[in-house]
């Protein structure tokens, strides 16, 4: 179905893929692992016939037998592409429910039946919505959706499980492999590549650093190993028994009367399935918008509920954001955007800023390199740390991760972990990956359709989950992970 | 939110606006030096004839008296008469504002494809020598005054070639339309097609029109309502500019709109005139704005 011979995409100073060869038969999945950065993107979109700008590519791609160059894309519909981050190819001034009838329109397919398939709801009111009135893990299961409603043969999928939880997650997985599409799927979800592809390219740095088909169970190179092995070393907390921010009766259209506290110096996750609130919660305390009823106090005052603050306010709660990208703007480079924190709520020098920029990026594994670069020309890990380094300019006490490990490989995701657990910083943790969350959080709230309903240390709702939604965040078959 | 009730809300909200642009309107021409006795004493200026017109029209009585009465009327819906012809004011506002409102009406209905066209012709083709010559042609032509253009215009197709007629004084005919809707078009077509251009050079390299080209959808269907979002509100000041009536357009081409309606009553200190005008030019605004914002709203569901 696939077949991939010598694949090499330069840009001017920088090879992209180096050499990439791979070939995969109709009805099976091939999995790309590697860290951000390693090539996985662009081979990807190479199979549908687009490349970066100026970009420079040799080799030779053949899908379903018919050749791929950028003049001569695989026809509309038959490579299917589900990219890492879906809120930017749904088109903002479009009904969910137009486009969706228009793709079946074009390809003669039932809508109603890909929305069944990719778990999303089938209701009028709900088809009627816009995108940006859907959840992240929404949004990625109506791109989901769109793909197969066009019918493909090939389905390229990147991180297409994000943003879900661990119920939703199995269940989209299943519909990526129905029957008769070949599958190219891009994660760092080692779990999920394990039990979805028989096939698995490992690439670093651009280059094919292994492949076949049991590389994660026997991995065989230096990189393959580290990568397994990846697990966040989890340093002890340093809490203090006194809230530091307290969350009491927080109502919004979403949000049903949630009440929460965070110690200083504590970290906290807030877990739950796309669509029940988390993200409300955390823009609420973050002072990104306002709440109907209730209260957030920080350090015992009050925060006003339109959700405007004082810039020292703004600066000590701090949120990054799960859509990194797209919270950049993408005509300024990224240092100067990671700077402006600190000019904007710190009153620094845009020098003295920029200067700090750089070092707290490069502390995040940003090099003075890339943070010269424009938004766009960041990998989806690389806009993640970008977004870290901006929110900690403004030298929080509390820090708000929205899905900060979404689409990182587990290499990066253990870094950023460890970063995360070496901040001085009250850290909210929000995720709908529980086990990833238990890791580092000293607490987890279980947050479903805008109440709270599991809170506990811990190990405690790890292990002894009370409720069913936690017990299904837990996991099916979730091996204890080593501490 | 819910449309209808914020275009409700904002329409209650645009009374007050209207009521205020009255107050102004009134207290800026009492503050005019001269009245309207002052113009209809005409050629014999002597002060004791001025200040019988102006005890006959109720001038010298004094400002708050003058206004209460005005805005007593206005409750009846009587706009009162003009001081210098006696007219009623309402019949005077009507009749300025169909030919006005004739030349808006077509201006705004070529000026929304043409400058669409324009727009999206150059945005496909960018940097093309179809692009760079609109660009250049535009620049220039907007940089050229409406009255400018009009002489020109008139100059050399109303009287050297007499293809069309000069003025619209023998009555609003399709011939008589075609030179002043072209000087009202130009432009607007030259500003309004460069925004959607570049709108739309932005919104065909954007994620989600690769998107609809890789399902095989219609391109154009999914990337115009997004490029058209900034144009929208440029289109609601010209939409503005020219239900005001363009009087210098008006004046070279003799047509009896609001604009001359306008700038002959404060020449007279005709006071219930300009009021008369004051409260239809506030209502078109408060409601053009409120339908761009509409507009806009759907244009960009986001904000």
């Amino acid at each position: 179905m696939i077949e991939v011979d010598r694949l090499t995409v330069s840009v001017p100073g920088r090879i992209l893929v180096d050499d990439v060869s791979f070939t995969l038969p109709a009805a099976q999945t091939l999995a790309l692992v590697g860290a951000s950065g390693s090539g996985k993107t662009t081979t990807a979109l190479a199979l549908l016939g687009e490349h970066p700008a100026g970009a420079r590519v040799t080799g030779r791609i053949t899908v379903a037998g018919h050749r791929v160059t950028p003049g001569r894309p695989p026809a509309p519909g038959t490579v299917g592409f589900i990219p890492q981050h879906p809120s930017a190819v749904l088109n903002p001034v479009l009904r969910i429910g137009t486009v969706l009838r228009q793709i079946a329109a074009r390809h003669g397919t039932s809508v109603p039946d890909a929305l069944r398939r990719a778990r999303l709801p089938e209701e009028r009111s709900f088809l009627r919505r816009f995108p940006h009135q859907l959840s992240g893990g929404q949004q990625q299961r109506l791109v989901l959706a769109h793909t197969l409603l066009a019918g493909p043969s090939v389905i390229v999928a990147d991180e297409p499980t994000t943003g879900q939880d661990a119920i939703t997650r199995a269940e989209v997985a299943a519909e990526l492999v129905s029957p008769g599409v070949a599958v190219v799927l891009l994660s760092h979800d080692l779990d999920l590549v394990r039990e979805l592809a028989g096939q698995v390219v490992v690439l670093k740095d651009g280059r094919v650093a292994e492949s076949g088909p049991a590389v994660l169970d026997t991995p065989r190179g230096a990189y393959a190993k580290a990568l397994v092995g990846a697990r966040p070393h989890v340093a002890a907390t340093r809490m203090e028994p006194h809230p530091i921010l307290t969350v009491a009766d927080l109502g919004t259209e979403v949000l049903r009367g949630v009440s929460l506290g965070v110690a200083r110096g504590e970290r906290l996750a807030v877990v739950g399935r796309s669509g029940s609130g988390k993200t409300t919660l955390a823009r609420c305390v973050a002072g990104l918008r306002a709440w109907t009823s209730g209260s957030v106090r920080l350090d015992g005052r009050p925060l006003p509920p339109s959700g405007r603050r004082s810039r020292a306010d703004l600066a000590r709660v701090q949120y990054v954001p799960q859509d990194a990208r797209a919270s950049f703007d993408p005509r300024r480079a990224v240092v100067e955007q990671v700077a402006r924190t600190a000019v904007r709520l710190r009153g620094s020098t845009p020098p003295a800023a920029r200067e700090d920029a750089f070092a707290t990026m490069a502390s995040l594994g940003l090099s003075r390199e890339l943070a010269r670069r424009l938004p766009g020309r960041l990998s989806g890990g690389e806009s993640q740390r970008a977004a870290l380094a901006r929110a900690l300019l403004a030298r929080p006490d509390v820090l708000i991760c929205d899905e900060i490990t979404s689409g990182l490989d587990p290499i990066t995701e253990a870094e950023v972990l460890d970063l995360l657990t070496e901040l001085d910083v009250t850290l909210i943790l929000i995720s709908h990956d529980l086990p990833m969350a238990a890791r580092i959080a000293d607490r987890i709230a279980v947050v479903h359709e805008g109440s709270l309903i599991e809170h506990g240390p811990a190990d405690q709702v790890l292990r002894t989950p009370s409720h069913p939604v936690t017990r299904a965040l837990v996991g099916p078959a979730e091996e204890p992970r080593p501490f | 939110m819910n449309l209808t009730r914020y275009a409700a809300r904002r329409l209650a909200a645009g009374v007050p606006q209207i009521a205020g642009v009255a107050c102004l309107v009134f207290v800026m021409v009492e503050a005019l030096p001269g009245d309207a006795a002052v113009t209809l004493a005409g050629d014999q200026p002597d002060p004791a004839r001025i200040e019988r017109i102006r005890a006959e029209l109720g001038l010298n009585r004094p400002f708050a008296e003058r206004f209460a009465a005005w805005a007593a009327g206005l409750t009846r819906g009587d706009l009162g008469v003009s001081l210098v012809s006696g007219r009623p004011v309402a019949g005077i506002v009507l009749d300025a504002l169909a030919p006005t409102a004739v030349l808006a009406g077509l201006t705004v209905l070529l000026l929304v494809p043409l400058s669409i066209l324009l727009g999206v012709a150059a945005a496909l083709r960018e940097g093309s020598r179809l692009d760079r010559a609109l660009t250049a042609a535009s620049t220039a032509l907007y940089a050229v005054p409406e009255f400018a253009l009009a002489i020109v215009l008139v100059t050399v197709f109303g009287v050297t070639l007499a293809w069309l007629p000069p003025t619209g004084l023998g009555g609003l005919t399709a011939s008589a339309l075609v030179l002043p809707v072209t000087v009202l078009l130009v432009r607007p077509v030259c500003s309004t097609g460069r925004l959607v251009r570049s709108a739309m050079i932005d919104v065909l390299a954007s994620p989600y029109v690769r998107h609809a080209r890789r399902l095989g959808l219609g391109w154009f269907a999914h990337a115009l309502p997004n490029a058209l979002a900034p144009a929208v509100q440029h289109l609601t000041r010209t939409v503005d500019w020219l239900l005001g009536g363009v009087i210098v357009v008006e004046a070279v081409f003799v047509v009896p709109g609001l604009g001359g309606t306008l700038a002959e009553a404060v020449g007279h200190r005709d006071l219930p005139v300009l009021q008369g005008l004051a409260l239809l030019f506030a209502a078109t605004t408060v409601l053009v704005n409120l339908l761009a914002d509409v507009a806009a709203f759907r244009l960009a569901p986001r904000a």
